[in-house]
């Protein structure tokens, strides 16, 4: 395997605008990290899930990836080479797509889905010889039929409009698709349906996917590895079925833990995770993740965790996680 | 049992949409007993929502009651007058809706909204009136409750904002309380604290609680009995054990199988329910499950089905229940 995407040490801040000096702070704060030192790859032909609460800095991440957020130091690399420049990003999103969150919304409301699905060729001036077939070939892709080529995103079911999404990013033959939240929204049935054809394709066309979600049960079943961000940072990685088996990091363990179960004999009694995500303009001291630790110890409160290489491919940012010992 | 608190009976709503009627809602029955939780579980376009807003008597101006009643104490709530529903609403019945952050008003601070929300008790100060909405802030586990009520609602978290607006719904000590896919806005950590949370108060609520979400895990997680509805019908009603490990209704059975929380291992592709909802302008003759259910025969297409009594707590709406 190849490595299509790697990210090194990524991070990213905004600047806070110093015109409004905040009264309530004693030193001014001039940026927030949003994104600290990320490193993570994606092979030719994997899926990732990356998984986190809320402003944990997913969709930043791939917002980041795609040029769409300024990065402040780190690295990115597309096969090999290094993004840096607008142009180099241009180009980035020739062969990346993205599935955004809001399907519907994704779509101009003033555009037939034909002439949405073909954007993608105007804005990178990539010549198309036959529209007509191109579409009805897009649409069959994704198992819709070629007459609703001539609707308007609003005539659409949630369920279809995520297929338009799906077309739209596969439109210029893309490496890698990221998917930001593709099932949000949808009934359980729809959902199963828009994942079999995100799978089908993936081996169809051979796509690489990292798919940013909060959905636990679904990227269990289609990631090859989880990612699990906190604040901004990535907290453990690993092969997805060995993270789910034996979570390492304290916050994978809670994460997992509080997916509700389909199955009335198996209520949990406890409650895995307590309190909620700190806001980044004030980040917590130390391990980000020890205000809501259940194992926090003195150490976590003033010494950052280093991401450790716990077991083969599992990196693990906790001072006390401890690999799996057999028995 | 003791009697139902609420009971629904045969209630049908249809929708104008100018060129005909949507009939979103189908002869469905439901009862709430005092200290259940009952679930009302089904997909988007099933009436759920319908049902929810009939039982508060929100339903949208274009909503006709075609046929049936909510009999709440033996009162057929739909046929009150408006200002008999109203004293009802919030009082008797209360709702905690989807979106925490449209549930309250942004311009007011959250102390005055609560204190507003008790306008109905006239004998009661001011004063307490904050000192009772501070106790139920600390009761649904908001921290710093009395500066929780000078915060205006853009400035708490989306799970503070959800805790707040079940205190507020909790402030008048309904009989019912209705909640409406309390937990589809929040995130997995969040929504396991407030399943916590409603697990916890119904220990010393004495009201039902109806929580209506499309959501498998949360049904299982917190109700007593489900209600299973498609297409505008309720399918299946029974004890929530039942429901995940003897379903009968072949639309419960996809409807659990579909849902990726379910297998322990890696499943590539993941089962799904072929074909669509029908149409609720026309809804099918027979079984409106018929076109897409995997044992459908003839008798499913033309027929409707009769509601199969399983057990003494569980039935069906289905042919082949029994089968």
């Amino acid at each position: 395997m190849t490595t299509l995407l790697e990210i090194n040490d990524l991070s990213v801040r905004f600047p806070l605008s110093q015109r409004l000096p905040n009264p309530f702070r004693a030193v001014a704060a001039t940026h927030i990290d949003i994104l600290r030192n990320v490193s993570l790859t994606v092979e030719t032909g994997e899926t990732v899930g990356l998984v986190g609460e809320s402003g944990s800095g997913k969709t930043t991440l791939a917002r980041a990836i795609l040029g769409l957020w300024p990065i402040s130091s780190g690295t990115i690399r597309f096969c090999g080479d290094e993004l840096k420049t607008r142009s180099s990003f241009n180009s980035v999103r020739k062969s990346s797509a993205m599935m955004f969150q809001d399907a519907v919304a994704s779509l101009s409301p003033r555009m037939t889905i034909g002439s949405l699905l073909m954007e993608p060729f105007l804005i990178h001036g990539v010549g198309v010889e036959n529209r007509k077939a191109k579409i009805a070939e897009l649409l069959n892709s994704v198992g819709l039929t070629p007459d609703i080529a001539n609707r308007y995103p609003h005539a659409l079911s949630g369920g279809q409009a995520r297929r338009v999404g799906v077309a739209r990013a596969l439109a210029l033959n893309p490496k890698l698709v990221i998917a930001d939240e593709p099932t949000a929204g949808l009934d359980v049935s729809v959902q199963g349906e828009i994942l079999n054809l995100m799978t089908e394709l993936k081996s169809s066309l051979g796509l690489s996917y990292l798919i940013i979600t909060h959905n636990l049960a679904m990227v269990r079943h289609v990631s090859d590895r989880l990612a699990v961000m906190y604040l901004g940072r990535l907290v453990e990685t690993g092969p997805t079925r060995d993270v789910f088996r034996k979570p390492l990091h304290p916050y994978a363990k809670s994460l997992i833990a509080a997916e509700p179960q389909p199955d009335p004999r198996k209520r949990r009694t406890d409650l895995a995770i307590k309190g909620e995500i700190p806001s980044v303009l004030n980040r917590p001291a130390g391990c980000e993740f020890h205000t809501r630790c259940a194992i926090v110890q003195e150490r976590c409160r003033k010494e950052e965790p280093r991401l450790r290489n716990l077991a083969p491919g599992r990196f693990v940012s906790c001072h006390f996680a401890e690999p799996e010992t057999r028995n | 049992m003791s009697e139902a608190i609420l009971r629904i009976s045969d209630l049908s709503i249809g929708y104008d949409a100018g060129v005909g009627q949507i009939h979103a809602l189908r002869n469905a029955s439901l009862e709430a007993h005092a200290g259940e939780v009952i679930g009302i579980v089904g997909e988007s376009g099933c009436g759920k929502s319908t049902l929810a807003a009939a039982i508060i008597n929100l339903l949208a101006d274009n909503a006709r009651v075609l046929s049936g009643a909510v009999y709440y104490q033996g009162r057929n709530i739909l046929e009150l007058d408006r200002n008999a529903q109203r004293r009802l609403r919030g009082s008797d019945i209360a709702m905690v809706f989807q979106d925490p952050m449209t549930t309250f008003n942004p311009v007011l601070t959250m102390g005055d909204q609560l204190v507003d929300f008790q306008q109905q008790l006239v004998e009661i100060s001011t004063r307490e009136k904050q000192g009772r909405a501070a106790n139920l802030l600390q009761r649904v586990g908001i921290p710093d409750p009395e500066l929780c009520m000078q915060r205006f609602p853009h400035e708490l978290s989306g799970g503070m904002r959800q805790r707040a607006s079940i205190a507020a719904a909790l402030l008048m000590q309904p009989n019912v309380l209705v909640a409406d896919e309390p937990t589809t806005a929040l995130d997995v950590t969040m929504e396991a604290q407030i399943i916590h949370l409603l697990r916890e108060l119904r220990n010393d609520y004495l009201g039902a609680i109806i929580v209506v979400t499309h959501h498998l895990g949360v049904v299982a997680e917190l109700c007593d009995r489900v209600y299973v509805m498609y297409a505008g019908e309720v399918v299946e009603q029974g004890l929530v054990d039942d429901i995940y490990h003897a379903p009968r209704h072949p639309y419960t059975r996809a409807l659990i199988a579909c849902d990726p929380a379910h297998f322990e291992d890696h499943t590539p592709i993941l089962p799904t329910i072929r074909g669509r909802l029908p149409d609720l302008m026309n809804p099918p003759s027979g079984c409106s499950f018929a076109a897409r259910c995997t044992i459908a025969s003839d008798v499913c297409r033309n027929m409707v089905p009769p509601w199969v009594k399983i057990s003494e707590t569980q039935s069906a709406f289905c042919h082949k229940a029994m089968s």
